[in-house]
């Protein structure tokens, strides 16, 4: 195109021209495919810099307000994700410290009698279902409520003195109760007799021991508890700690 | 423009056109997540995602002023397809990177395609035209600025200091000249074909 066909473009966009000028315009439009591509790109060109300079201060206003939302999305979007991930890294450091804690006081600190007393829970009522005094002992019991425990084992044992599965949870409900004496006495029944608590008895006996603070006498029934005790290797890293 | 009507989702365009700053928030929060989950899985991380939810977003609202937008499709689909588009379009220009999603998962939707097809081109063209401009001699980029911002070409002449008709004339062929600077550009070209 020539300058005068721009001059022409321009002077059509801004209505400038005569009637009869228009007229000749636009069909010379129609007819020269050329000039026609032409004038659609010089009013494209002419849109985009209207848009362009004209609005440059709303689009940079629009700019920045997108550019303040999306940052604050994507630092919402990395501290979400950050907080996601710390709780794993607090539960990794708190299981390592409590493994840690665990190590240091088994390996080095004083053993203690709550270190080794894992009675666990008993379940009596599954064979003296019908026994109500039995069924309140057990839950006392396993409530570690030793002092009632103790008061339903004593009115059990008053009929059913040679079970030795009750001489034996009401002996550990006396040392948790710290009447060592009584409970020493009656741990010592327990292992003359015959019975499967035997070397249980044998076990809880140097945890009493141990428990009063006499570790001599403590060694000393630690070292009868035969080999084939289910408490023996226990008993053999105890007597380490204790020598 | 397609005569369909526009959909309801049009509310969106409208929003970025008047710079709504709860739009562009929502536009964020509804349609940001999937975009970035797409970039992610397909060798991107965060911050590319960060540049092309932003660059997509200013291209539909130059569109939108410039242009006038009428969106015939959901948002969703148009929006997401752009991105994705955008995004694959930056992988090829880097090469060698991985794209492990199937090109076509998401949009069966022709009027998102055809309608994300249009936005595409719009950017393209917009691109070269400010570059083309960015090329322009010095005293026709004063003159056509000068003509843009003021409006009135008398006020342009007196600011240039220099007679109406020149600055009309000038307008003129400076414009002239942008337009032969992009009709000659291998890229408007490549827009045509």
């Amino acid at each position: 195109m020539q300058d005068q066909d721009y001059i022409l473009f321009e002077a059509y966009l801004s209505r400038d021209l005569s009637l009869d000028d228009i007229q000749i315009f636009e069909n010379r439009l129609k007819t020269d495919l050329a000039f026609k591509d032409a004038f659609q790109l010089y009013k494209q060109t002419s849109n985009f810099l209207e848009h362009q300079i004209k609005n440059e201060e709303k689009t940079e206003a629009f700019k920045k307000n997108v550019e303040d939302i999306s940052s604050a999305y994507f630092n919402k979007q990395s501290k979400t994700k950050a907080k996601r991930i710390n709780p794993w890294y607090y539960s990794i450091a708190v299981a390592a410290i409590l493994a840690l804690g665990f190590f240091v006081t088994q390996q080095f600190s004083n053993p203690v009698y709550s270190d080794y007393a894992n009675y666990g829970t008993m379940d009596l009522t599954v064979r003296s279902a019908q026994n109500d005094v039995l069924n309140k002992a057990e839950v006392a019991f396993n409530n570690r409520n030793f002092k009632d425990a103790d008061m339903y084992f004593s009115e059990l044992l008053k009929t059913d003195n040679n079970n030795m599965e009750l001489q034996f949870y009401k002996a550990v409900s006396l040392v948790e109760l710290n009447k060592y004496e009584k409970a020493d006495a009656l741990f010592d029944v327990i292992i003359q007799t015959p019975s499967v608590y035997k070397n249980k008895a044998i076990w809880y006996l140097a945890l009493s021991k141990l428990k009063q603070g006499d570790e001599i006498a403590c060694l000393n029934v630690l070292k009868t508890i035969p080999k084939d005790s289910e408490d023996y290797k226990q008993a053999q890293q105890l007597i380490k700690k204790l020598k | 423009m397609s005569q369909k009507k526009s959909h309801e989702d049009q509310k969106y365009i409208d929003g970025l056109v008047h710079n709504n700053a709860f739009i562009i928030q929502t536009i964020y929060d509804k349609f940001g997540p999937k975009v970035i989950n797409y970039i992610k899985q397909n060798s991107g991380d965060e911050a590319n995602a960060k540049d092309i939810i932003q660059e997509t977003i200013i291209t539909i609202y130059h569109q939108a002023t410039e242009k006038g937008l009428k969106l015939t499709c959901p948002f969703d689909a148009y929006f997401f397809l752009l991105c994705k588009r955008k995004w694959l379009n930056q992988i090829k220009k880097t090469g060698n990177k991985e794209v492990t999603i199937n090109e076509e998962v998401l949009s069966k939707d022709d009027d998102a395609q055809e309608l994300a097809f249009e936005t595409t081109l719009f950017e393209e063209q917009h691109s070269l035209f400010k570059d083309m401009f960015q090329d322009l001699g010095q005293a026709c980029k004063d003159l056509l600025t000068a003509t843009f911002k003021i409006k009135s070409m008398e006020e342009v002449a007196k600011s240039l200091n220099v007679t109406y008709a020149y600055a009309r004339k000038k307008k003129s062929l400076c414009i002239g000249k942008l337009t032969k600077m992009v009709q000659e550009s291998p890229r408007y070209k490549n827009l045509k074909s």
